[in-house]
């Protein structure tokens, strides 16, 4: 007992000094392990003892038996967590609440949301999952109770209007999905079950414009300029990400910079910057509510990163399997960016287009004598690790909720990294 | 900075500059003589550098409410004009042609989110609820034209409630939100929505009228642009309600020019054209009364601008074109 209080004194220091901090230089995944090695070793100690092993194998040592002791005493109480599983009953009390808000007055305007909710459940609701997860992480306690009535009302509302950033996320979301798959016209006809292929174009910009007013009016109801200032610079920097990739020049096309930029733009800034809002809403300090937009902002990296990848290795370690949709439709990602710079002859082949399928062989062919899947592997790997650190810079909780939420939280960094589609 | 790296969307913005001139920025003129109109003065001047500063400020902030309101409508616009896959098909799908439906849709959306800060800016969550509402009814309004059973079609109740979805809700929203911001007490509030929304709703039934009489009192010299379009306004509909068998000309539809010949027929015979001047005249008088009823005030300038703000609810219905 005195020896754990002992060294969790000594681990709070450390975690305050900067080595105790970062990890990456030694993290055995950024060493020049092949990536199945890498992945079954995670997946190993996923199983064993939850996703914080993994990236304490070659910490310093008072890091690592501060996570000994941790697990000693925790492993007996806790089971392995499913981050999804924790929310899973708000969530589904956020989808009948979404329905409800989106409902149309024109049966047509109707169809258009009821294809929204499909696209909910595909998506596994993954957005939703990690805002639910970080309001809990965020709990500030009422440190006095008036009495029992006033703080669960309290907290009762603020949870409400967490909730809420969250159901705005995913109208925003599904909004900007709907007019990508007008702007990718040429989609349609892979895509049978897309709005603008089965409604037509004009219905699927509308039934978005729809949407994102829904938000907008939501978002009011809230009663916070500055949350309302943070989702609608999402809207913003969705189209211009949108905007970015549409419209690059060759030079742009090949930098490994605009990539990252139209990246964060595209994917990570719907997150970083809802992350951010929940801890506003909870009434946050400004140092946290940057963990919380970090810790975001790299998660969505994390995710674009490897869904890179999967594009070309699909479910198996092997190129060539996935869909390659990215590349057939002229869209250069990290892997080939990567590729790239070690052989610069692979730039002609990407300044001549890909309608050409020879040339996406011949590019294919460059990516494997490259080290270009193992590099985005690398740096998702970093961001992952990057959004893991802003968790743990979170101020101690010790309430179990909290403290459960922040688990899941790190578990979903690895998860991002380790998933296979 | 995206309209500098994308000189496509630069095009598309200038769309949105000449269509504000075409418009003889009729919105903003509206809403610019609202504030003024609201003018609400500091009783008690702490000091003129002060109540500068705060008058300057709050004009700002209207004249904000001005740039997102044809923000929004340009936005819509543009939304509207991108093309059904029925109509790609017959276009072959030329590069134009697709990059016309893409760049109508991302500089709708560039718009929109650029009036979405815009709004953020406010700090105002009324204001944002009012122009986000703004929207929903924008996208209800033109959903509704484009769905409508054919007993929607031909039923006055769905077309005046069409039309103030898709015409009379952006101004009527944008003028209480310019009295919100000058402070104005909910009562007056109301009042500015009235004036836009009756003023709206007067100008679209002229403009009605104008699509089948143009610039000449005689019928047919208009440019008939809705009705081969298929979309069936305040005239027809009135001259359905007097000659019910103009109804099944409308439910034959009017791709075939002859049946459009008929209709311009029964209109001709009928009062449609007369009933909905009528019916601007009841709304612009509305929009009369609203500004009557507003608070007396005895600064020059509001009473100019009152003044003015009456003089359109003329305007709008001896214009015409």
């Amino acid at each position: 007992m005195l020896i754990y209080r002992g060294l969790s004194r000594i681990s709070r220091i450390s975690k305050k000094t900067s080595f105790g901090r970062r990890w990456l230089p030694s993290h055995p995944l950024l060493s020049g392990a092949s990536h199945s090695a890498a992945a079954a070793a995670a997946d190993s100690s996923v199983k064993v003892l939850g996703c914080r092993e993994a990236y304490s194998w070659s910490l310093p040592a008072l890091h690592g038996i501060r996570h000994q002791i941790h697990h000693q005493s925790s492993s007996v109480i806790e089971e392995q967590l499913d981050p999804f599983s924790l929310v899973a009953d708000e969530l589904s009390i956020l989808a009948k609440r979404l329905r409800s808000m989106v409902v149309a007055e024109v049966p047509k305007l109707a169809s258009a949301a009821e294809y929204f909710f499909k696209m909910g459940v595909e998506g596994k609701r993954f957005r939703p999952t990690v805002l639910l997860l970080m309001a809990t992480a965020l709990n500030v306690r009422v440190p006095e109770p008036l009495h029992d009535g006033v703080e669960d009302a309290l907290a009762t509302e603020l949870r409400t209007r967490q909730q809420c950033i969250a159901e705005i996320t995913e109208m925003i979301h599904v909004a900007s999905l709907l007019h990508d798959d007008v702007l990718d016209d040429a989609d349609t006809r892979r895509g049978i079950g897309s709005l603008n292929f089965v409604m037509g174009n004009k219905l699927a910009v509308l039934a978005g414009d729809f949407l994102l007013s829904r938000a907008c009016v939501a978002l009011a109801s809230l009663k916070n300029t500055e949350v309302v200032t943070l989702l609608a610079t999402v809207v913003e920097h969705l189209v211009t990400g949108e905007t970015m990739q549409m419209t690059t020049s060759s030079d742009q096309r090949c930098s490994m910079d605009y990539y990252m930029q139209k990246t964060y733009y595209k994917t990570a800034s719907l997150i970083s910057n809802s992350c951010k809002a929940i801890a506003l809403l909870a009434g946050q300090t400004a140092e946290v509510a940057i963990l919380a937009f970090d810790y975001g902002k790299n998660l969505g990296l994390a995710y674009q990163l490897i869904d890179d990848v999967l594009d070309f290795t699909g479910t198996s370690a092997s190129l060539g399997k996935g869909s390659l949709s990215d590349i057939q439709h002229g869209i250069i990602t990290a892997p080939i960016l990567f590729a790239m710079e070690e052989f610069p002859q692979l730039r002609t082949v990407v300044e001549q287009g890909f309608e050409d399928s020879s040339n996406v062989d011949i590019a294919l062919e460059y990516l494997g004598k490259s080290r270009g899947i193992q590099k985005t592997r690398e740096l998702a790997v970093k961001h992952a690790n990057l959004a893991a650190a802003a968790i743990d810079c979170l101020p101690e909780n010790n309430d179990e909720d909290v403290r459960k939420s922040r688990r899941a939280l790190l578990d979903l960094t690895h998860r991002v990294i380790t998933r296979n589609k | 900075m995206v309209v500098a790296e994308v000189p496509k969307l630069a095009s598309a913005a200038e769309y949105f500059f000449k269509m504000g001139v075409e418009g003889k920025r009729f919105r903003p003129t509206v809403l610019l003589l609202m504030a003024t109109a609201l003018n609400v003065r500091v009783p008690e001047p702490l000091h003129d550098g002060v109540e500068d500063a705060l008058a300057t400020e709050l004009r700002t902030r209207q004249q904000c409410i001005a740039e997102i309101t044809e923000m929004i409508h340009v936005a819509s616009l543009l939304h509207d004009d991108v093309l059904d896959d029925a109509d790609t098909r017959r276009g072959i799908g030329s590069l134009n042609f697709v990059m016309g439906n893409k760049l109508a849709v991302l500089a709708g959306d560039f718009l929109l989110s650029r009036a979405c800060v815009a709004l953020a800016s406010l700090k105002n969550t009324e204001v944002v609820t009012l122009l986000a509402t703004v929207v929903e009814h924008l996208v209800t309004g033109e959903t509704m034209q484009m769905t409508t059973s054919s007993d929607q079609r031909c039923s006055m109740d769905y077309y005046m409630q069409k039309t103030y979805y898709k015409t009379a809700s952006l101004i009527s929203n944008s003028c209480k939100a310019i009295a919100l911001l000058a402070g104005q007490t909910a009562e007056v509030a109301i009042l500015a929505f009235d004036y836009g929304k009756n003023l709206g709703l007067a100008y679209q039934l002229i403009d009605d009228v104008l699509d089948f009489t143009g610039t000449s009192a005689s019928l047919g010299k208009g440019s008939l642009s809705d009705i081969q379009h298929g979309i069936i306004t305040a005239p027809i509909l009135f001259a359905m309600e007097e000659f019910p068998q103009l109804r099944t000309v409308v439910e034959q539809g009017f791709e075939d020019s002859s049946n459009v010949d008929i209709a311009l027929e029964y209109l001709g015979k009928s009062r449609g054209i007369q009933k909905t001047r009528e019916l601007a005249v009841k709304h612009a008088n509305l929009a009369a009364a609203a500004i009557d009823c507003l608070p007396e005030n005895n600064d020059e300038d509001v009473r100019k601008s009152r003044r003015a703000l009456l003089d359109l609810t003329h305007r709008v219905i001896t214009r015409n074109k």
